[in-house]
């Protein structure tokens, strides 16, 4: 990984237009999802998907390679995002989202799933679609934990470094969100 | 006093649950291997069924939340790639622009280093060939320093007079 991450480091130095192509292929679904978590609202993530990427590549001699890449670019793309969030609703990041925008977005395509019975397959959306309203609901900062954890796979010091809080806060955030998302596993809360 | 000590319990249970590697939620079992408190919480589970209860939610909620696909989408991947390529030519242009800035403000110093040596050595030949007192021979060198400086105020001042006049004879005419 360290040798990956100088090679990273060499090549965002010279600013190499490939080797930019290929992390952009390589970190969209992860750097789309996180955003997506982060932000609550797809156009959005979407947008601050390209600026992660422009500012990736303006700043890009600023990447220690000592660090993972993947750990410098969710904090790349977390500073934009509340830098945008700022400039927006300066109140909070979950101030962010309006009612109307809780209603009308829907960042998280829950897709049909393979192999499984049709009843399967709607249960399974079902539960799906449950736990992403329960993000929905969840406060970004929790949203942001969960995901860099169970879906990036992420260590905790490796999260403490992206959201740059203290190891004991992360694991209040991971420990605080899932068990909010817990109602949610069978249906929203009453 | 006792229910105080089996909140602490519960709760410090599911915090281990929580922050435990994924893999291991719902295996009992495999906790009693590792650290000291990953064998008690494999002790607790064995006698609470709300906790471990607790870790077959935590378990599912997690694997819920990575069935949640957010994929990105062809255009998106592309249209960013392509604003990064322009992006990084820009960039380029760019520094290729200062380097050329960087090199001829470079070229231009050295050279009026050197034409003032020269010039001064010149001046002051010919005020020794004209048997002129060095005060005069040195004010004549600072004026011809001076001079294109002097000569290029003088042509822009005469241009904005010009326009001057020609925007005021312009409007003249409009309003006659």
């Amino acid at each position: 990984m360290a040798q990956e991450s100088t090679e990273i480091a060499r090549g965002l130095r010279r600013r190499d237009p490939d080797l930019l192509d290929r992390l952009i292929e390589q970190y969209q679904h992860r750097l789309l999802r996180y955003l997506v978590y982060l932000t609550g609202r797809r156009e959005l993530a979407e947008d601050l998907f390209q600026e992660t990427w422009i500012r990736v590549l303006e700043r890009g001699h600023q990447f220690n390679d000592k660090y993972a890449f993947s750990t410098w670019l969710f904090t790349v793309a977390r500073n934009l995002a509340i830098d945008h969030m700022r400039r927006k609703q300066p109140a909070s990041l979950d101030g962010l989202m309006n009612d109307k925008d809780k209603d009308a977005a829907a960042p998280f395509d829950v897709p049909e799933t393979g192999r499984a019975s049709a009843f399967d397959q709607v249960l399974q959306r079902e539960q799906n679609e449950h736990i992403a309203a329960g993000m929905q609901h969840l406060a970004a900062e929790y949203r942001e934990a969960l995901v860099l954890r169970f879906q990036e796979g992420m260590s905790l010091e490796e999260i403490a470094s992206v959201a740059r809080v203290p190891l004991g806060t992360v694991k209040s955030r991971i420990y605080r969100g899932l068990s909010a998302l817990e109602p949610w596993l069978k249906g929203a809360p009453l | 006093m006792n229910s105080v000590k089996n909140n602490d319990a519960h709760e410090r249970a599911r915090r281990l649950i929580a922050l435990a590697a994924p893999e291991t939620l719902s295996a009992a079992d495999r906790f009693s291997d590792q650290a000291s408190s990953n064998a008690w919480l494999a002790a607790h589970l064995e006698t609470c069924a709300s906790c471990r209860a607790f870790a077959e939610n935590a378990a599912e909620t997690i694997h819920r939340l990575r069935a949640i696909p957010v994929a990105a989408e062809r255009t998106l991947v592309s249209t960013t790639q392509i604003r990064v390529r322009r992006r990084a030519l820009e960039l380029q242009r760019h520094r290729e622009r200062m380097w050329t800035v960087a090199v001829t403000c470079t070229a231009v110093t050295l050279c009026a280093l050197l034409s003032t040596v020269v010039l001064w050595r010149g001046f002051e030949w010919l005020g020794a060939r004209a048997q002129l007192a060095a005060s005069v021979w040195q004010v004549g060198f600072l004026l011809f320093c001076v001079m294109p400086a002097l000569v290029a105020a003088l042509l822009l001042l005469a241009k904005d007079k010009d326009n001057g006049k020609h925007l005021a004879d312009h409007t003249g005419s409009y309003r006659g």
